[in-house]
């Protein structure tokens, strides 16, 4: 697998139509949707709280935003690359002078610059309600929504990976699992029932080893409740994800390599 | 300028299911220059042969061997192929001109040159007038017409078509025909699929024939339709007024002639009775 110029032009130009083409069937009508839903959520919710609006607002607009990234890292992450070999658009694409991996990372990076723009745009009608009601600026506000970045891509490699060896309606169940169970284990462990069954808490540790690491993405709480959280900490989440999502890359381009395109 | 060296395709769909032979140890060659009919019925393996020397599936045993003329390189190979596929689908919220970019800017054209080639194209493709339009709104045909129009935008040297005068009408036909035979005619090989055999015959210069994934002929058309006829004769002539017709074996021509002259009767024609391709493809 090398990287040439002519390489890089290839996969730009594929992300480039790929996020054209995604852009052109509406999504971001359900951005904006999300975004005005924030504004009113934050709206009603000063009428109802005292004294904790900012911290409604941030809430409601992280978790709409947190649901939405993922909701489009499943559900258009799951036809990415399974709906290009089903109706065939992917032969256009591939009889030309591309190579397989370049085809699936120009696809991989026109998603995810999808799902950047759906950040991009949720993150600035949750923080100017945020400041608006008298929020103050804190370096967490701009490392949350990299962590989101981070998990959302990290969910759509996983999505692909899983669409390339699964039926989509698999991929779906399996992807959630993955994402619900990750956030959850970590809790678990900590559990007294978990660490009173030995065999479960082995099962878990490897669970926990194996599975992506969504909890560490998770610094929402630390922001709404005004915790500290060390840089190394940040760092080191940060770092962690970089490796695995490039670890899912390699296992997607190795998969749709080996993969006959039926 | 493409080869196929006993090439075999086992598909294995499922561990519980009995595996599948599509291609079982099929060889021939595409020479340069010609257009070249892939005849054989459903599931003959016809798209199964095109998708191995596309490589989008790998062959179970045997090598696909490219000219001289398409280089060994991957890159350079691609280049200078053009492939439409079996009922294309495209992008459905790209517009024609938009796909028509895409391709064009994935062969390595700038622009300008995708710019000339559509508007050299998109007229003799009578697509021009849908080319700001969504694909999503496309006909059948019009998904064939842009296609086949994106196909040539690099000027391929060879160009694989799977079954691309199906969904046509047939002016759509004739048009996209005497496409294929201008392409050829500027130096272009031309490979294609076919279940419409009368197209086939008046355009091809040789066929390859598959039944049941074996290869049953390769060669040129004339040779397969006088290998499948049999030598018989039809003869006009005037008998006492009226006018005969009679089929003779070649054996027996020059007798009845003989007789026909001698009881003064005028003879009007005597032609060789020819199988069409048609004919011979359901024969066998």
């Amino acid at each position: 697998m090398r990287f040439s110029l002519n390489s890089l032009k290839r996969v730009l130009m594929i992300s480039h139509y790929t996020f054209k083409e995604i852009i052109k069937s509406k999504i971001l009508l359900n951005t904006l949707f999300l975004g005005f839903a924030i504004l009113t959520i934050t709206y009603v919710a000063l009428s109802f709280t005292y004294g904790e609006a900012t911290k409604i607002s941030l809430d409601f607009g992280l978790g709409l935003l947190t649901m939405s990234s993922i909701g489009i890292a499943i559900f258009i992450g799951v036809g990415l690359l399974s709906k290009e070999i089903e109706s065939r658009t992917v032969y256009m694409v591939i009889s030309r002078p591309v190579k397989r991996h370049e085809f699936i990372i120009g696809k991989i990076l026109g998603l995810n610059l999808v799902l950047m723009l759906n950040i991009a745009i949720l993150s600035v009608f949750t923080y100017l309600t945020y400041f608006y009601i008298g929020g103050v600026f804190t370096s967490l506000l701009i490392w949350t929504i990299f962590f989101i970045m981070l998990e959302s891509l990290l969910v759509l490699l996983l999505v692909c990976l899983l669409s390339l060896i699964t039926t989509q309606t698999l991929t779906v169940i399996i992807s959630l699992a993955v994402y619900v169970t990750s956030h959850g284990i970590h809790t678990a462990l900590k559990t007294s029932f978990t660490q009173s069954q030995p065999l479960l808490e082995q099962l878990l540790k490897i669970l926990h080893y194996i599975l992506p690491a969504f909890y560490k993405l998770n610094i929402k709480s630390f922001l709404l409740y005004q915790q500290e959280i060390a840089t190394s900490y940040l760092l080191g989440a940060s770092l962690h994800t970089l490796f695995y999502c490039l670890f899912l890359v390699f296992l997607c381009i190795y998969v749709f390599k080996t993969k006959d395109l039926n | 300028m493409l080869t196929f060296y006993n090439i075999s395709k086992v598909f294995n769909t499922d561990i519980l299911k009995k595996s599948f032979t599509a291609l079982d140890d099929v060889s021939f060659n595409i020479p340069e220059g010609k257009i070249i009919g892939f005849l054989g019925a459903n599931g003959a393996g016809k798209t199964t042969s095109i998708k191995i020397a596309m490589d989008f599936i790998r062959p179970s045993s045997g090598t696909v061997e490219f000219g001289e003329t398409l280089r060994s390189n991957k890159n350079t190979i691609f280049d200078k192929i053009g492939y439409l596929p079996e009922r294309p689908f495209f992008y459905p919220h790209l517009t024609g001109k938009d796909f028509c970019y895409y391709m064009g800017a994935l062969s390595g054209l700038n622009r300008s040159t995708i710019n000339k080639q559509i508007h050299f194209w998109a007229p003799r493709f009578n697509i021009e007038f849908a080319l700001n339009r969504e694909i999503k709104g496309y006909s059948k045909g019009m998904l064939q017409r842009i296609g086949f129009l994106v196909t040539l935008l690099h000027n391929p040297k060879l160009i694989i078509l799977d079954e691309p005068l199906a969904g046509l009408d047939p002016v759509g036909r004739k048009e996209l025909r005497e496409i294929i035979v201008e392409v050829n005619k500027q130096g272009t090989t031309v490979f294609f699929s076919s279940h419409i055999v009368s197209d086939m015959e008046e355009i091809c210069h040789d066929v390859v024939f598959l039944k049941s994934g074996r290869m049953i002929f390769n060669g040129s058309v004339k040779s397969l339709i006088d290998k499948n006829t049999k030598l018989e004769n039809e003869i006009r002539f005037i008998h006492d007024g009226q006018l005969c017709v009679k089929i003779i074996s070649e054996d027996k021509k020059l007798a009845f002639l003989n007789s026909c002259l001698s009881q003064n009767d005028n003879i009007i024609s005597v032609k060789r009775v020819q199988a069409s391709l048609e004919e011979i493809f359901y024969e066998v």
